[in-house]
């Protein structure tokens, strides 16, 4: 018995200090039932052990950036979905710091655009954005691959993973997308209650929640990825400090100013502050925003355009619905974890 | 002119391998497509020699950069052959990248046509690679797209730092795609076949960017939209045909 126990805690230890092996069945891309097709190709980029592997290497070494200091995993932490948690505006090189709270990464494939302006169109150029931007990497395409090419293990693991040692842009940009496309949250509570598993049993007040969400939320946050993925004004008053426009920064047309993505809600009770700038701390402040500080405007969505009304009971119950959509599985999902060597 | 013959003979005999091209097959050729930089007749210089522009200005050119894609053969019999999806980005500084050769079907050719820049299929397509590798320093970031053609230099009329004047133009949305057709008459047929090799020599003239405006009032077009769409215009003007070559060579029986 004696040994058992020490084998066991042998293993663990081992477990633990390896991190997590990953085997072909580890890397099945899942379509869950009544979703819609993702629309991200993974055909053109075929998942394999090896380039998943590589790419959460790649997610997790602060090689990207220009000083050696920030990595992808800085600004998106895992047990918050992905986002920076408690930082309205992320910071990256030097302590600079954006203007923008960092996006939670899940259910990647789906997403038609990226950033909060929508002005990235592809998964695989996504991490272009914070690579070269001087405030987060600080860093270009050109030297990420300089510098790989030089580290220690890179060039075997590019072998491994394309058959190429020589490292391109392509490949640390495709091997980035086998990993990060692997983030897939459908698993919260809600999933099993929509699938009618156990520990889908939603509380009376949950169900509240849900038909209130249902009423006020769901023309932008519809189910089942709780976004349509379009861009709206929300009647956030303009900061005079960051003076961002949103989307109108992308297409130039006035039409777009002040409207960001709308984000995905599935864990949101993880992933505060909230929208765009991290100004809100809580949901409640979030909902409060909804009920009484909306800025009329000619952008303004056309659901803000009337009141919401909502009484102290029916927030409270909205967002205990919210806290439905936290997924531990995929929070804690060991394939994500930075592999030790 | 026998004289003549025999020195091209022997110059397609020595140019050969260094296009790496082994051996075509017998129903395909090879052709190559020289660019050569220029200001107006001049070959163009960088960073050193001073141009002058349509308004009188001074100026001086340092980095050139354009996207060639999309080829496209034509001939009388109103046949085409497309090498869609070939990428060939030109840089003015690197002698490698002014001139390549594409093989392609035997046969007699008029016409030779391509996109000056990238078709939208390959800015939406995500990480490509070869020379429409993002790490080519001809992609913007933030707002996804290629730098279809880069001219960068300086002139003191531009009140800038450095008096650096700037020219990033891309954009693959309606309606300032900055892509441009390029219809380029060959004047005459080519022959292309196992046993010929041909030049088509293309000038490409940086001075035709800079006829619109002087560099004192616009210096500085870096993302996409109407000032980069009436850029394009102006620097699908800069190509012109120079001249072909055309070599043929004995074939070895084996």
């Amino acid at each position: 018995m004696k040994y058992v126990v020490t084998a066991c805690i042998g293993a663990l230890i081992l477990y633990c200090s390896f991190g997590f092996d990953i085997k072909p069945e580890d890397i099945r891309f899942v379509r869950p039932d009544g979703w819609p097709k993702p629309v991200y190709d993974l055909s053109k980029n075929k998942i394999t052990v090896d380039g998943f592997k590589l790419g959460r290497k790649l997610f997790f070494d602060p090689i990207l950036s220009r000083d050696g200091s920030t990595s992808c995993a800085s600004c998106h932490t895992q047990w918050s979905a992905f986002t920076h948690v408690d930082h309205g505006l992320s910071h990256g090189i030097n302590g600079l710091k954006g203007k923008r709270n960092s996006l939670t990464l899940f259910n990647l494939a789906w997403n038609k655009a990226f950033m909060w302006d929508g002005g990235i169109n592809h998964l695989e150029v996504q991490p272009l954005g914070p690579i070269t931007n001087p405030v987060e990497m600080g860093n270009t395409l050109e030297n990420v691959v300089k510098k790989l090419d030089t580290a220690k293990g890179y060039r075997a693991r590019f072998y491994l993973a394309f058959g190429d040692s020589a490292i391109t842009g392509q490949h640390v940009l495709k091997a980035l997308a086998q990993f990060t496309v692997m983030f897939e949250s459908f698993n919260s509570k809600y999933d099993k209650y929509t699938r009618h598993e156990p520990g889908g049993e939603m509380t009376e007040q949950e169900l509240h929640g849900l038909a209130l969400f249902r009423k006020h939320c769901e023309s932008c946050h519809n189910e089942p990825l709780f976004t349509n993925y379009s861009f709206q004004n929300v009647g956030l008053s303009l900061d005079t400090e960051l003076k961002d426009y949103g989307r109108m920064a992308i297409t130039q047309d006035p039409h777009d100013s002040l409207k960001f993505k709308v984000p995905s809600l599935r864990n949101v009770a993880m992933s505060y502050p909230y929208m765009h700038d991290g100004r809100f701390r809580t949901l409640l402040q979030v909902l409060d925003h909804y009920t009484n500080t909306i800025v009329q405007g000619p952008t303004l969505a056309k659901e803000f355009r009337k009141p919401m009304v909502l009484s102290p009971q029916d927030k409270t119950d909205i967002i205990e619905f919210l806290k439905t959509l936290t997924d531990k599985d995929f929070l804690f999902d060991m394939r994500f974890r930075e592999e030790r060597e | 002119m026998n004289y003549l013959l025999r020195l091209s003979l022997f110059l397609a005999i020595l140019l050969l391998p260094a296009y790496g091209i082994a051996a075509p097959a017998p129903d395909s050729g090879v052709v190559t497509i020289v660019i050569e930089p220029m200001f107006g007749d001049q070959p163009l210089q960088l960073s050193d020699k001073q141009y002058v522009d349509n308004f009188g200005d001074t100026l001086y050119i340092d980095l050139f950069r354009f996207y060639m894609t999309d080829l496209d053969f034509g001939s009388k019999a109103d046949t085409t052959f497309v090498l869609a999806g070939y990428s060939h980005l030109v840089d003015a500084e690197d002698k490698n990248t002014r001139s390549f050769s594409v093989k392609i079907p035997a046969g007699t050719y008029s016409s030779f046509n391509f996109t000056a820049g990238v078709d939208s299929v390959d800015n939406t397509s995500g990480a490509n690679g070869g020379d429409l590798d993002p790490a080519m320093g001809m992609y913007w970031a933030w707002n996804t797209g290629y730098i279809m053609a880069k001219l960068e230099g300086h002139s003191n009329v531009c009140k800038t730092l450095h008096h650096a004047f700037e020219f990033h133009i891309g954009g693959y949305m309606p309606p300032y795609n900055a892509a441009r057709n390029i219809d380029l008459s060959l004047g005459k047929e080519i022959t292309v076949g196992s046993a010929t090799l041909n030049k088509i020599i293309i000038k490409a003239d940086v001075s035709k960017w800079l006829t619109t405006a002087s560099l004192a009032k616009v210096n500085s077009i870096v993302i996409p939209g109407k000032d980069a769409a009436a850029m394009a215009d102006n620097y699908a003007k800069m190509y012109s045909l120079d001249g072909i070559r055309h070599f043929e060579y004995p074939v070895i029986k084996q």
